[in-house]
């Protein structure tokens, strides 16, 4: 089966207004101190069955399901969550993290149990909204809500953090271990939440969940120390930043399809080799930072607009659901990162600007609602209470942070 | 600033050279010196080490000799927490093995225990200390400006032509990417803004220490600071370099998740000085 020259030029020009759209409109969310993210939300929501799909019917699938376009387009897309995971990996600095002691250790304990354990009530108490066949598709529905509500977005809160001039203070860096290792323990449950579903392989959930840990375990060691041994000789015998770029994306997209060929997404082996690459002393910083331009600016505007055009925001808008997914969230976080801080020696007021930092879900939120979307565990309603969710606790984060440190008296 | 100093000394062939550079480092200090040697005593030892002192221009007065038999890294420490010693003086090799690296040698143990100053000598001189270029970080180390003060010290006392302060960008390709948003003229000022508020913290501190005829150069580095650091020391050829104490003490776990100065512990580019002032008795 080959794709016709008609859908080829189709998916071109999904590919640029996708990107064109989302471009104008994360620069309007910039014009208001808003994330990204925001924007890129809005445009899908605009050139999506929301708005184009709804009022221009014809023009919506002229332009986004001609033929197969669609599903290479699609494919695009995998490729683009794929690589946030991965740019979320390297972010993560185990030596940062291990260096902010208990502090970060109680910050990020309770920022994780807490939020954890409201999600994971949620679905047995909102039974209407989370529809399940089994027992064991509850307790995954759980599992998944209980890790949506503890995972925290971190270049979110850099951003904040520098807009707030705290970055390299104390509050500032144990947000950030604090949100390193909350990441890293809300993707390694999510994988074993997902490899109890198990889906569309022959594998069984045991086999699925030892090759999961064994796979973690054996990248955060020895894969680590491997690429630590081998980056010096990419550097110093291949074309910079060429060669490193080109190895760096191969084995992320390598550890991708092991992680999704063993019944577990594909983004968790990309986050995986982004932790066990990210630290590494060889890779350089430029090397990061170009990684991060070129997937936040390229792959992530495709994705997250590719939101908007997968699911209609109007028809699966639910207001008590949001404000109840919104509030959960918000107290979760406050509470459970709050009281972490407080334990860990922070005055009151700086607890709860901790619990507000923490609080930002961003894109990541949006990318685990999606995985979620994907194996049956929440229905679209859900996933737009979520994605809602996310915007919110993004967008108040630093002004939350900002007012109560306003008020906090000088030391 | 120091006042008593240990030299840690076994009869290796660098033995006379340790011994030039602790001599060298107790006229300038105007210190006393405990020369320990783990084992038993021998009144040839003891007679060897008398006269290479005395030849280096110590009177008897400024240094004694104690024998002691035991472990070496536990006698060494014990006696530097006895004597009260605020800089131990000892050689170390330049890199381990990874299986020693792992498991600790004598030097590495004192480096990583002991609760004083220590300098490691990796490439003493039989001509006392001799510095080129020093370089010195000037990292969150609750001994940042003692670190500084003993680099402008001793680069005054040897004629050093450079002393190199550095000073880590925590997270730099983060803390970009966090600026994606921006404009090319906001990025750039942000960038500067980032590099320019590390330079006037060193130059805050330099502001407080006397550092005339000496040349400084503020080098701000990014990436893994420990080892950027190492890599820095290597590149400009540093004779000593200088770090503060870490504010907490280092775990065996910090070998793996490395503390910055593990990635220095694990190949040492020249001489490496930890300053750990007492601060009370200062």
């Amino acid at each position: 089966m080959r794709i016709s020259h008609h859908e080829i030029t189709a998916l071109l020009i999904q590919l640029g207004v996708m990107l064109l759209v989302g471009r104008l409109f994360s620069e309007l969310a910039r014009k208001l101190k808003q994330p990204a993210v925001v924007g890129e939300i809005l445009a899908g929501i605009i050139l999506g069955p929301t708005l184009l799909g709804y009022f221009q019917p014809e023009l919506f699938e002229k332009i986004f399901h001609l033929g197969q376009s669609s599903l290479v387009l699609d494919g695009f897309v995998q490729v683009a969550v794929v690589l946030l995971l991965f740019i979320a990996g390297l972010e993560v600095d185990l030596h940062i993290v291990w260096q902010q002691g208990k502090q970060a250790l109680f910050t990020s304990f309770f920022g994780l149990v807490i939020p954890f354990a409201f999600g994971f009530a949620l679905p047995y108490f909102l039974n209407d909204y989370f529809v399940a066949a089994t027992d064991h598709t509850r307790l995954a529905q759980a599992l998944f809500m209980g890790i949506s509500m503890a995972i925290t977005a971190l270049p979110v809160i850099v951003r904040i953090l520098m807009d707030l001039n705290m970055f390299k203070s104390k509050m500032g860096m144990l947000v950030i271990s604090s949100a390193m290792i909350t990441d890293l323990v809300g993707w390694l449950v999510l994988s074993v939440v997902l490899s109890m579903m198990g889906r569309m392989n022959e594998m069984s959930w045991f086999n699925t969940l030892w090759l999961t840990l064994g796979f973690t375990l054996l990248m955060l060691t020895i894969g680590r120390a491997l690429i630590n041994k081998a980056l010096p000789w990419v550097n110093k015998y291949t074309a910079w930043p060429g060669g490193l770029l080109s190895i760096s994306l191969a084995l992320c997209f390598l550890a991708a399809a092991f992680t999704e060929y063993i019944g577990i997404h594909a983004i968790f082996g990309a986050f995986i080799i982004g932790v066990a690459l990210g630290d590494s002393e060889h890779l350089p910083e430029r090397a990061k930072e170009i990684v991060h331009q070129f997937i936040n600016n390229i792959f992530a505007p495709l994705f997250f607009v590719a939101i908007g055009l997968k699911v209609n925001f109007a028809a699966n808008f639910d207001f008590v659901l949001t404000i109840i997914i919104i509030i959960i969230a918000f107290a979760g976080k406050i509470i459970g990162s709050g009281f972490g801080a407080r334990l860990g020696g922070f005055t009151l007021r700086e607890s709860l600007a901790v619990g507000f930092g923490m609080n930002a879900r961003g894109a990541i939120e949006i990318v685990l609602g999606l995985v979620a979307l994907e194996y049956g565990l929440i229905n679209e309603t859900i996933f737009v209470s979520l994605v809602i969710m996310a915007l919110v606790t993004s967008m108040s984060s630093g002004p939350l942070m900002k007012l109560v440190l306003k008020f906090q008296p000088k030391k | 600033m120091f006042s008593r100093l240990c030299l840690a000394i076994a009869f290796s062939p660098r033995f006379e050279a340790l011994l030039a550079e602790a001599a060298f480092l107790t006229k300038l200090f105007n210190a006393h010196l405990t020369v320990l040697h783990v084992g038993e005593e021998k009144q040839e030892n003891v007679d060897a080490i008398s006269q290479t002192l005395i030849h280096k221009t110590l009177n008897s007065s400024q240094f004694r000799i104690i024998c002691e038999a035991g472990s070496p890294s536990k006698v060494i420490l014990s006696v530097c927490k006895r004597e009260k010693i605020d800089l131990l003086i000892a050689g170390a090799l330049q890199k381990e093995n990874i299986f020693k690296y792992y498991l600790g040698t004598i030097g590495r143990t004192i480096l990583r225990k002991a609760r004083c100053s220590v300098l490691m000598l990796t490439n003493p001189s039989a001509d006392g200390m001799s510095l080129t270029n020093i370089v010195t970080l000037a990292e969150d180390s609750p001994f940042v400006e003692e670190a500084i003060a003993i680099s402008c010290t001793l680069a005054q006392a040897s004629h050093a032509k450079w002393i190199h302060i550095v000073r880590e960008l925590k997270m730099f390709g983060l803390t970009l990417s966090a600026l994606e948003q921006s404009t090319e003229k906001e990025y750039d000022n942000q960038r500067h803004h980032l590099l320019q508020e590390e330079i006037d913290k060193v130059e805050s501190i330099l502001n407080r220490v006397p550092h005339s005829n000496v040349k400084v150069n503020i080098k701000v580095i990014s990436g893994k600071s420990g080892f950027e650091l190492t890599r820095f020391a290597r590149k400009k050829n540093a004779d000593l370099l200088i770090v503060g104490a870490p504010n907490r003490r280092i775990y065996f776990f910090d070998r793996f998740f490395r503390h910055d100065l593990e990635y220095v512990f694990a190949d040492m580019p020249c001489n490496l000085l930890i300053v750990q002032v007492k601060k009370d008795e200062n």
